[in-house]
């Protein structure tokens, strides 16, 4: 199945057109995608390490779990709204790109890593929530989230090193702080 | 600064970063890692401050259990980062984003150290007491900010000049 024509639809859509012409759109949505990403792997990895036994051990999991694991929404939320943004700016080149693919791969399989842990895992939690040992199943879990979002930055971070993204912001003019302002007004009046 | 940096290119460290393809963008990739992971650690000290989170325990026990995870990450940040100076000299030495990042460390670094001393100085109160002052609230937020613009900053170093114009180096 080729969606080529969808993708081209969305590169070319108004909201993929604004954030790849609009002057220095792009490096804010990339930096606000950088700080969901902060936000998703910082929180989620404390989780994660708890659920090892190597962080946290004398407080129950569903305690550290409920600190945290709304913030890794949060994270995800703006990681996710911005990743769209820049994928719709170059949605083609991104449809093809290997590491792209790759990613979302990886992200599919943090994403079904959760769910079967929440689903059958964390289904008897209140046995073992106090214990400092949680069980293998546990443990495989938060060993299999560390691996898979370390693996979903990396890939990540070599979209940005692969060639045929149009990622270069417009030529920007003499202003200076003004550039960064009218961008950051541009935005807020795109999406209100 | 431009003269330092070339002599910084120069250097056969340096080249050998900077000639692999996959040196500069691995670096990076555990820069992020560690930098998400000090995000996640600052955070969880700074709801307990706010008393948005951990309210059962006490903040000489959260800071205690998390300040290792804070120190351990920006030794492993600044490791990291000395490699990409050395690897892309240029790049980073010249750039306006990297001198406002640098200069945004020292201050956050500073309030961490800061409120960690404040913290072991003050146990007995700390351990008793389950609010904290308004001003170490104000604190948290400001020093939590201050480690989101050290991160955006260092993302802004690749489009430096796009974004500040005539205050980043014309190349």
């Amino acid at each position: 199945m080729d969606y080529y024509s969808f993708f081209a639809a969305i590169e070319n859509s108004a909201i993929g057109a604004f954030v790849r012409e609009t002057l220095n759109v792009l490096p804010i949505v990339n930096v606000f995608h950088v700080l969901g990403i902060a936000l998703v792997f910082g929180t989620i990895f404390m989780v994660d390490m708890r659920l090892i036994g190597l962080q946290s051990v004398t407080r129950p999991v569903s305690r550290v779990a409920n600190d945290l694991l709304k913030w890794t929404w949060v994270g995800f939320a703006l990681a996710a709204v911005t990743g769209l943004l820049m994928f719709a700016a170059n949605a083609t080149t991104f449809y093809v790109n290997l590491q792209f693919q790759l990613k979302m791969v990886a992200l599919a399989f943090a994403g079904l890593n959760m769910v079967v842990f929440e689903l059958v895992t964390a289904r008897n939690m209140a046995i073992w929530d106090g214990e400092r040992r949680t069980p293998p199943s546990a443990r495989f879990a938060g060993f299999a989230s560390i691996t898979l979002w370390v693996l979903v930055i990396i890939l990540g971070r070599w979209i940005g090193y692969t060639k045929g993204f149009n990622f270069s912001a417009p030529p920007a003019g003499d202003l200076d702080l003004d550039n960064l302002f009218g961008a950051i007004s541009l935005v807020q009046t795109a999406v209100g | 600064m431009h003269e330092f940096a070339s002599w910084l290119a120069g250097t056969a460290f340096s080249q050998t970063i900077a000639s692999s393809l996959w040196m500069i963008p691995a670096i990076q990739s555990v820069h992020i890692v560690t930098f998400a992971v000090l995000i996640g650690a600052l955070l969880i000290v700074d709801l307990r401050i706010l008393g948005l989170a951990s309210k059962d325990q006490s903040l000489v026990v959260v800071t205690r259990r998390y300040a290792p995870w804070v120190w351990g990450c920006i030794a492993v940040l600044a490791a990291t980062g000395l490699l990409l100076i050395i690897g892309e000299p240029a790049r980073e030495l010249l750039s306006f984003s990297f001198w406002v990042k640098m200069s945004l460390l020292v201050v956050g670094m500073i309030i961490a150290a800061a409120f960690q001393i404040h913290v072991r100085n003050n146990q007995a109160s700390w351990g008793e007491t389950e609010t904290v002052q308004p001003a170490t609230k104000i604190f948290a937020v400001l020093s939590f900010f201050i480690w989101v613009g050290i991160i955006a900053m260092g993302r802004l170093i690749a489009w430096d000049a796009d974004i500040w114009g005539s205050l980043s180096p014309q190349p």
